[in-house]
């Protein structure tokens, strides 16, 4: 095999395939019901019903409708213990799995910002009102990151390792692109992917305290924006060493081609104005996919609705692509932090494989100091060949990844 | 692919800074025990914290100003270990240099003290400057802006193996030629609530001593600190192989896993272990699996002098394992039966010939993973 060094220093010797997808989020449970709400440009953002949100500016975020998550998982043993975020993360993989049911993975990759964290609140809220602590051991053994993909994997006798990253809101990109590079370096032949976050009222409310949520809709790239809403959800990616996937027969749902990571250290919550910092995560991921950026049909953005964000982000895209599609999803679900970068590369890949491009809803009016081409309001049909998605989160972390459509 | 270590940093209950920590345990130190109480039914316990000595000559940085105990921990280790490889980072060299960290309950001081402001008060009470230092990557973007990292970094959230699955990712980003350095960093603050939490699991004791490999798990004591270790491609102290392990769902199948690892570490021979043991029931797991696989190495813990730092712990086990390897000797273990069948030594002991050691990190929520050392 003939092993090669990219520009920018990377070995490669492996294409990568996904070759099965799992995705439960406010848009749908599954593939289908997912498409079905891209299509139709859903607005699935309501009343926040798991805490109360009297005291907060913003009421509304994105989510997984509780009683129906644990129909799902009311014939497994334990389902009524463990966290909804492990009930999430169950039902992704299912979903992968009966598309690639001898799927055996080497490594587990996946990302979150708050694991099991309305266990802790539950934990602490009793312990503060000396109130019955006999669901504690519950609680605090389900309250880990790490818990809900172990129960997941364990709910499928699949016994890899898990790196569970956290790397705030670009956690699930930086999971798959992590994941990506393992299997491209040639040093595993396959790994599960993904990420998966809960609602919870702490991180409700951090972000309400910051003002980064909106009381209004969620406009993404709107000169009208006033800021982000929540959402929640999980999903999972299987990789395959391309060559590999192929010689076996498996279904080829796309590729994905390159990864860029960046770190700009401008400010612990608030992005460099100046934009490098998506701007060196996506330029690594062009030049990691050895293609131009004319290359690229579609950007799913990260487009949180934040005045920062936005500008930030807009004025990156703008500077290396030309015209390019651009939509945030996060205006039909809200912005699922640790599950959002996995959520959206599902939604990438569902663009792909139909020809289509997803919408960002609520856009009234271009800000004038961006000048993205917005897939305004209703989904668009077209021809698309390679996405570019992207994640960036506290800390300055910044994460892309690039797909490609996969014609049999 | 095997690593190197360049550099290693650690702050930890005995104090800061390699040499200092190290002569320590060899003099057969433990950690001072400080009571903590528990703010709503005043139950007591005791930690090893961090003397505040120890930070007296740390890192001094905009970043650090209003950032929590864990974040000042881990800039300590981290500026240590540069400092130790001899590495000056610009803007250039700042670029091939990743970060990974490792970390287990995070800010949760800061998390503590939000999440008590909406409960105590309501939402409206909740503090914009502490949110963020909730966020569990929160440590090492403060490391990552101080030392100049606009390439990769990487947080890494598990148990007490976390800092092990690191190094592994860490090895994995290295096959990547344009980075030179990965610094791997783990780092954990103590609390009452994690005190609790670990007490109502019966994992904790309540007062030292902590002692290994008992007859009855008598449970641990947990610490706060950090270590930090800078990786390249070739040096004195090598990283021959690491095992990612895996997942445990019942306790009994932790044996089997760690069994696994030792199986695939040790086909050469093996001088010493540096174990997990902490006094929880993985103690029973290792001791029994170290007899079955490796019965002649000599196995040593630090948890009995040091305490469990769960996000910390696996760094601070692999720099015990470089020392040890580079100085030919290993600290007495403290507070350990001499009846067990393990080669333990409660006195330093000199192992000036050892060539290979094996770092076993089995954490107590589910994971186990491992790695071999070796010098040239």
């Amino acid at each position: 095999m003939v092993k090669s060094t990219s520009a920018n220093g990377k070995k490669f010797t492996a294409r990568v395939a996904v070759v099965a997808a799992g995705v439960v989020s406010p848009l749908g449970f599954g593939l289908s019901e997912t498409l079905d709400s891209l299509r139709e440009a859903r607005d699935c953002v309501n009343r926040v019903t798991r805490f109360s949100v009297a005291q907060c500016r913003c009421k509304t975020a994105g989510q997984v409708p509780a009683e129906r998550l644990l129909d799902e998982q009311r014939n497994r043993v334990r389902a009524r213990r463990l966290h909804r975020a492990s009930h999430m993360i169950i039902y992704a993989l299912g979903e992968a799995l009966t598309q690639e049911p001898q799927f055996k993975p080497e490594l587990t990759v996946i990302g979150t910002t708050s694991g099991g964290m309305s266990y802790g609140e539950d934990y602490y809220r009793s312990l503060k009102q000396g109130g019955n602590l006999r669901h504690s051991p519950t609680w605090i053994a389900n309250y880990p990151a790490q818990k809900p993909v172990i129960d997941a994997l364990e709910a499928f006798g699949i016994a890899a390792p898990c790196e569970v990253v956290s790397n705030a809101c670009a956690s699930g990109t930086n999971a798959i692109g992590h994941a990506f590079d393992c299997v491209r370096s040639g040093r595993y032949q396959r790994v599960l992917t993904g990420g998966y976050d809960a609602l919870s009222e702490l991180v409700f409310v951090g972000f309400d305290s910051l003002q980064a949520s909106t009381p209004e809709k969620c406009r993404p790239f709107d000169r009208h924006r006033t800021g982000m809403v929540l959402g929640e959800g999980a999903a999972v990616l299987a990789l395959e060493n391309f060559n590999a996937a192929r010689a076996r027969g498996a279904t080829v749902l796309a590729e994905i081609t390159g990864y860029g990571i960046s770190t700009d250290n401008f400010h612990l919550t608030q992005p460099d104005p100046s934009g490098i910092g998506p701007r060196r995560a996506m330029e690594r991921t062009l030049q990691s996919a050895h293609i131009s950026a004319d290359a690229v049909d579609y950007i799913n953005a990260h487009g949180t609705a934040t005045p920062f964000n936005d500008t930030a982000e807009g004025k990156a895209i703008s500077e290396l692509f030309d015209r390019v599609p651009v939509s945030s999803t996060k205006s039909m679900m809200g912005h699922s932090l640790g599950a959002a970068g996995a959520v959206e590369a599902v939604i990438c890949l569902l663009a792909l494989q139909h020809q289509f491009l997803p919408p960002n809803i609520n856009f009234r009016a271009p800000d004038e100091d961006i000048h993205l081409n917005i897939v305004a309001n209703k989904a668009q049909p077209a021809l698309v060949s390679t996405v570019l998605s992207n994640s960036f989160g506290f800390g300055g972390t910044n994460a892309s990844i690039l797909m490609r459509k996969f014609d049999a | 692919m095997s690593l190197a270590i360049a550099g290693m940093g650690w702050i930890t209950p005995l104090g800061s800074g390699i040499d200092p920590v190290w002569e320590r345990l060899l003099q057969g130190d433990e950690a001072q025990a400080e009571k903590i109480t528990e703010q709503f039914s005043n139950q007591c316990y005791s930690v090893f914290r961090v003397p505040e000595s120890a930070l007296t000559s740390s890192p001094r940085h905009p970043r650090l100003r209003r950032a929590s105990m864990i974040s000042r921990f881990a800039a300590a280790a981290g500026l240590e270990a540069l400092q130790a490889a001899g590495v000056k980072l610009d803007s250039q060299s700042a670029e091939r240099m990743a970060l990974v960290f490792a970390i287990s309950n995070g800010g949760v001081i800061y998390t503590k003290r939000f999440y008590r402001d909406i409960v105590e008060g309501s939402a409206q009470s909740a503090s914009p400057l502490l949110f963020p230092e909730t966020v569990f990557n929160a440590p090492a973007s403060h490391l990552a802006a101080i030392l100049g990292i606009t390439g990769a970094t990487y947080t890494l959230v598990g148990d007490s193996a976390a800092g092990l699955l690191a190094i592994r990712m860490a090895e994995d980003l290295m096959t990547n030629e344009a980075l030179d350095y990965c610094l791997v960093v783990g780092a954990e603050e103590v609390d009452w609530l994690l005190c609790d939490a670990y007490r109502r699991w019966r994992l904790l004791r309540l007062a030292p001593p902590v002692e290994p490999f008992g007859r009855i798990d008598r449970g641990m004591i947990l610490s706060e600190g950090a270590g930090a270790i800078l990786l390249r491609r070739d040096g004195p102290i090598i990283i021959e192989g690491t095992h990612a392990g895996g997942n445990y769902r019942k306790r009994a199948e932790a044996e089997e896993l760690m069994k696994r690892i030792l199986c695939d570490l040790s086909r050469t021979k093996i001088d010493f272990v540096i174990s997990s043991a902490n006094g929880t029931f993985i103690d029973k797991a290792e001791s029994r699996v170290l007899q079955q696989v490796i019965p002649d190495a000599f196995v040593y813990t630090a948890k009995p002098a040091l305490g469990e730092s769960v996000g910390a712990a696996g760094l601070w086990q692999v720099i015990l394992g470089g020392q040890a390897l580079h100085c030919g000797e290993l600290p007495p273990l403290l507070h350990v039966r001499r009846t067990i069948p393990l080669q333990i030594s409660p006195t330093r002991v000199s192992l000036a010939a050892a060539g290979r050691a094996i770092v076993l990190g089995s954490g107590v929520n589910q994971q186990v993973a491992g790695l071999r050392l070796s010098i040239r």
